[in-house]
């Protein structure tokens, strides 16, 4: 197991380089000037000369990747060119809001897809299926900004039962905190748990026609216990590689989500980076997204062995 | 008897009701205190005046900052921090004479060697200050009141230029001037305004506080200038990228303000009975501008073939949504709102749409239906929208259009690289001066370097008669649509919003102020 982990562990190093380098690349590669857009629309040739050089941006390509490398290997990821911190800083503070709108997400895309898909399956063929999944095809089609927009139309604007948009520390105010993360994570979740009810239906109409249900009806037990106890827990090993990739999403920042509710995330922090051309966060937030991705594998991976007890890694 | 009585009593009963209906009700008056909201589209690059002409940073560092000059209603310089100001009769000196017990926000007062430090700084970095300093000889600290301005040559623009909002010559103390190299921004932020700088976090607000020792002018609010009263506790920038949020959040009462919203929420804004919508005028007028420094648009004839050819009125009206209220048909190179240099000449070759002088300049240019690379951004939907209603007119008679769509950063990186396109769109602010229209000058992308033109402006900053400065300004704008250096096209006006609680806000300038508004709550 350890001897596993540790071999997981490295093989995330090389990962870690190409995206870093291909991250670098793109970003650089791409026409656009952070130099220009910071100056704003009147400014001059001259002046944007002279402050590319004091961004160090006039040197090489290649000779900018290195010093990235270098910068990197020591746990620093640069200057923003707009925010006046740190790279560092700017992503632990976009951090938490990233995290709770994650987690909430998670918690209504499970909550409703889970259920809705083993439902389907146990009434496999019946109204409840058809509409359920029916329900799931929606969540998987409607453009997560328009379900946003239309939330906040209707819930805020229309009703005024809750916030428009906006974000408060779940640790300083919580019920404030919670208002405002109603309509954000009821959307987003809405959309991802589509794809979970999916699969919970699939995976468990499969486990329903193996031999041991089979075995366990013929036992007499109930069709109740046969469903919940023993098809459930065996149909959950796809379910939990998919709450995982939904996990894996959901930290990149859900980009749109956070841009239509203003909150101030990753995924807005690294749209307007790229906007403006900040490469330094740019490449920053991608690095710090790739390598929880990578994690996020790894720790479902291991997650497996519990919920399986025949898997074994060596 | 008795009917007069009555007659009488109707009298004195209309006569209360009229004074009761003139007499200012407790609703009018001012009152201190609150936070007001003020959602905006994003972050500003910096709260450097001095380093950068991004409109976001004008909008909040006026808040902050202030210089020796400001503009009043008519767009017209006024004094700020300067006092009072005498001009040798050589017009080479300019003797500023400043306010006195004028605090910083750290608490100390401001001297003629903070304004001396500043200045320098914003004369080595600000476009408008790069331009009065080429003709300054010497700046200095006569005593601590007076500043002395010594010009190589005589200026127009020594007043208007200290006094423009944009980029502008805000006074810094010394020590933080000197401290920052004009090309590196200033990231301690420390002015003399009505509203002090309390906290930034990026992304999720930037809030000021009142500067509880402002000294404000004795004059009544004009225009950008005059007195200045904090009567708001906290002004509250949260920047919400999303314009739909934007105008939500103005409808349920999250934000008391927002600005730059799509024209298409003012229909449901009026509908509204807390919020009401506010048209931003002068906003832009509509610019194609062409590269004069090389490829197919340095044939002038191709450009004024572009100028005959366009039918300006229906691009307008669908860049403002089909609505009236939002454009303006103005050949005027200067807006009407900035009165002192609007012009009405009849008789110019602008919104011609004449179809048959357009191919008879397309053949006379010689021009074989090379494609012409048209490059803008959906990013401001109306310069895309502008720019493809071109397209479709200029192919009617001929050209060939390569539209190209990038974004933003794309597009002001490509500008600057005379073999990468042949025009490209934006949008002209308002220029309160004829030497600060920036696309008539030879280092701005696009490149005007036709040497009757630059002849005009150079004579434009050296005449300070304004009557001969007027008549050179309308020589200018004759020769500007014989040479089309760029098309102009019509004006184009801003959506704000408010929420009825807001009150006092001045809705005649380019971009929004918050000193002299507060809130009925």
């Amino acid at each position: 197991m350890l001897a596993y982990l540790v071999r997981r562990l490295l093989a995330v190093i090389p990962v870690m380089a190409v995206v870093v380098t291909v991250v670098f690349l793109l970003i650089h590669l791409i026409p656009g000037d952070p130099v220009s857009v910071m100056l704003g629309p009147d400014a001059t040739p001259t002046q944007i000369e002279a402050t590319r050089k004091a961004l160090g941006l006039d040197g090489p390509i290649l000779e900018q990747l290195l010093g990235f490398y270098g910068r990197v290997l020591r746990g620093d990821l640069g200057q923003s060119y707009f925010l006046d911190r740190p790279v560092t800083t700017a992503i632990l503070e976009r951090a938490e809001p990233t995290l709770v709108l994650m987690v909430c997400a998670l918690l209504v895309a499970v909550a409703i897809g889970v259920p809705s898909g083993i439902v389907a399956a146990a009434h496999r063929g019946s109204i409840w299926d058809r509409v359920l999944m029916i329900g799931s095809l929606l969540g998987v089609c409607v453009p997560g900004f328009w379900l946003s927009l239309n939330f906040i139309y209707l819930f805020a604007v229309r009703l005024g039962w809750l916030p428009a948009a906006g974000y408060a520390s779940l640790f300083t105010e919580p019920a404030t905190a919670l208002r405002y993360m109603v309509l954000p994570a009821v959307s987003l979740g809405f959309n991802q748990s589509a794809l979970i009810a999916r699969i919970s239906r699939s995976c468990m109409l499969e486990a329903l026609q193996q031999d041991y249900v089979r075995t366990a009806r013929a036992k007499g037990l109930p069709q109740r216990a046969v469903t919940y106890v023993h098809a459930l827990r065996n149909a959950l090993v796809p379910v939990v590689t998919v709450i995982g990739v939904t996990t894996a999403v959901l930290i990149g920042g859900a980009v749109i989500t956070e841009i239509v509710f203003n909150i101030p995330g990753l995924g807005r922090l690294v749209i307007s980076a790229i906007l403006r051309r900040d490469y330094p966060v740019v490449q920053g937030v991608v690095l710090v997204t790739a390598a929880t991705y990578v994690l996020i594998n790894l720790g479902v991976d291991l997650l497996y062995a519990f919920i399986d007890p025949r898997i074994r890694y060596d | 008897m008795a009917r007069r009585a009555f007659w009488l009593r109707v009298l004195t009963a209309f006569a209360m009701v009229a004074a009761f209906m003139i007499a200012p009700g407790p609703a009018d008056a001012q009152k201190k205190g609150g936070v007001l909201r003020v959602g905006n589209l994003g972050e500003p690059p910096s709260l450097d005046a001095h380093w950068t002409t991004a409109s976001i940073t004008e909008t909040l560092t006026n808040h902050i900052y202030e210089g020796l000059f400001s503009l009043d209603r008519d767009n017209k310089p006024i004094p700020m921090l300067a006092e009072s100001y005498t001009i040798s009769k050589d017009g080479l000196t300019y003797t500023f004479k400043l306010r006195s017990g004028i605090k910083f926000h750290n608490g100390k007062e401001m001297t003629s060697e903070d304004v001396v430090a500043s200045l320098t700084r914003w004369g080595k970095q600000s476009i408008y200050g790069k331009a009065l300093f080429a003709q300054v000889a010497e700046l200095r600290a006569v005593d601590p009141l007076t500043v002395q301005m010594q010009l190589k040559e005589k200026s127009a623009i020594v007043l208007i230029s200290l006094a423009v909002p944009n980029n502008f010559g805000a006074i810094y103390p010394k020590e933080i001037a000197e401290k920052f190299a004009p090309e590196v921004k200033v990231t301690e932020y420390v002015g003399t305004g009505p509203y002090k700088l309390a906290e930034w976090k990026p992304d999720q607000y930037i809030r000021m506080v009142r500067f509880d020792e402002y000294k404000s002018r004795n004059e009544k609010p004009n225009g950008y200038g005059g007195g200045k009263t904090a009567w708001l506790d906290e002004i509250r920038w949260v920047p919400v990228p999303e314009v739909a949020t934007r105008v939500a959040q103005v409808e349920t009462g999250e934000l008391d303000f927002a600005d730059d919203l799509n024209l298409d929420a003012y229909d449901r804004l009026k509908g509204n009975a807390n919020a009401r919508p506010i048209i931003s005028k002068p906003y832009y007028w509509l610019v194609a501008v062409f590269n004069k420094k090389e490829g197919l648009m340095t044939n002038q004839k191709l450009r004024q073939a572009w100028q005959a050819a366009i039918d300006i009125e229906p691009i307008m009206k669908n860049v403002a949504g089909g609505k009236k209220e939002f454009y303006r048909m103005d050949s005027s190179l200067a807006p009407v709102e900035i009165s002192a240099w609007h012009t009405k000449i009849s008789g110019l070759p602008w919104d011609e749409h004449n179809r048959d002088k357009a191919k008879r300049l397309l053949q006379e240019a010689g021009y074989k239906k090379e494609p012409i690379r048209f490059m803008t951004t959906q990013e401001y939907k109306w310069m895309y929208d502008f720019a493809l209603l071109t397209k479709q007119q200029l192919e009617d008679v001929g050209f060939n259009i390569d539209l190209q769509v990038v974004d933003w950063a794309t597009l002001v990186k490509r500008r600057n690289n005379p073999k990468e396109y042949d025009v490209f769109t934006t949008g002209i602010g308002a220029a309160y001066d004829p030497t600060h229209h920036v696309y008539l000058t030879p280092s701005w992308p696009g490149w005007t370097t036709d040497e009757g033109i630059q002849k005009i402006q150079q004579e434009l900053a050296r005449e300070t008669d304004p009557k001969k400065r007027m008549a050179l300004w309308e020589q200018q704008t004759r020769q500007f649509y014989e040479k089309v250096p760029v098309i102009r096209y019509g004006d184009l006006f801003g959506l704000r919003a408010a929420r009825n609680t807001v009150k006092g806000f001045n809705e005649s300038t380019e971009r929004v102020r918050f000193y002299n508004v507060w809130l009925d709550k």
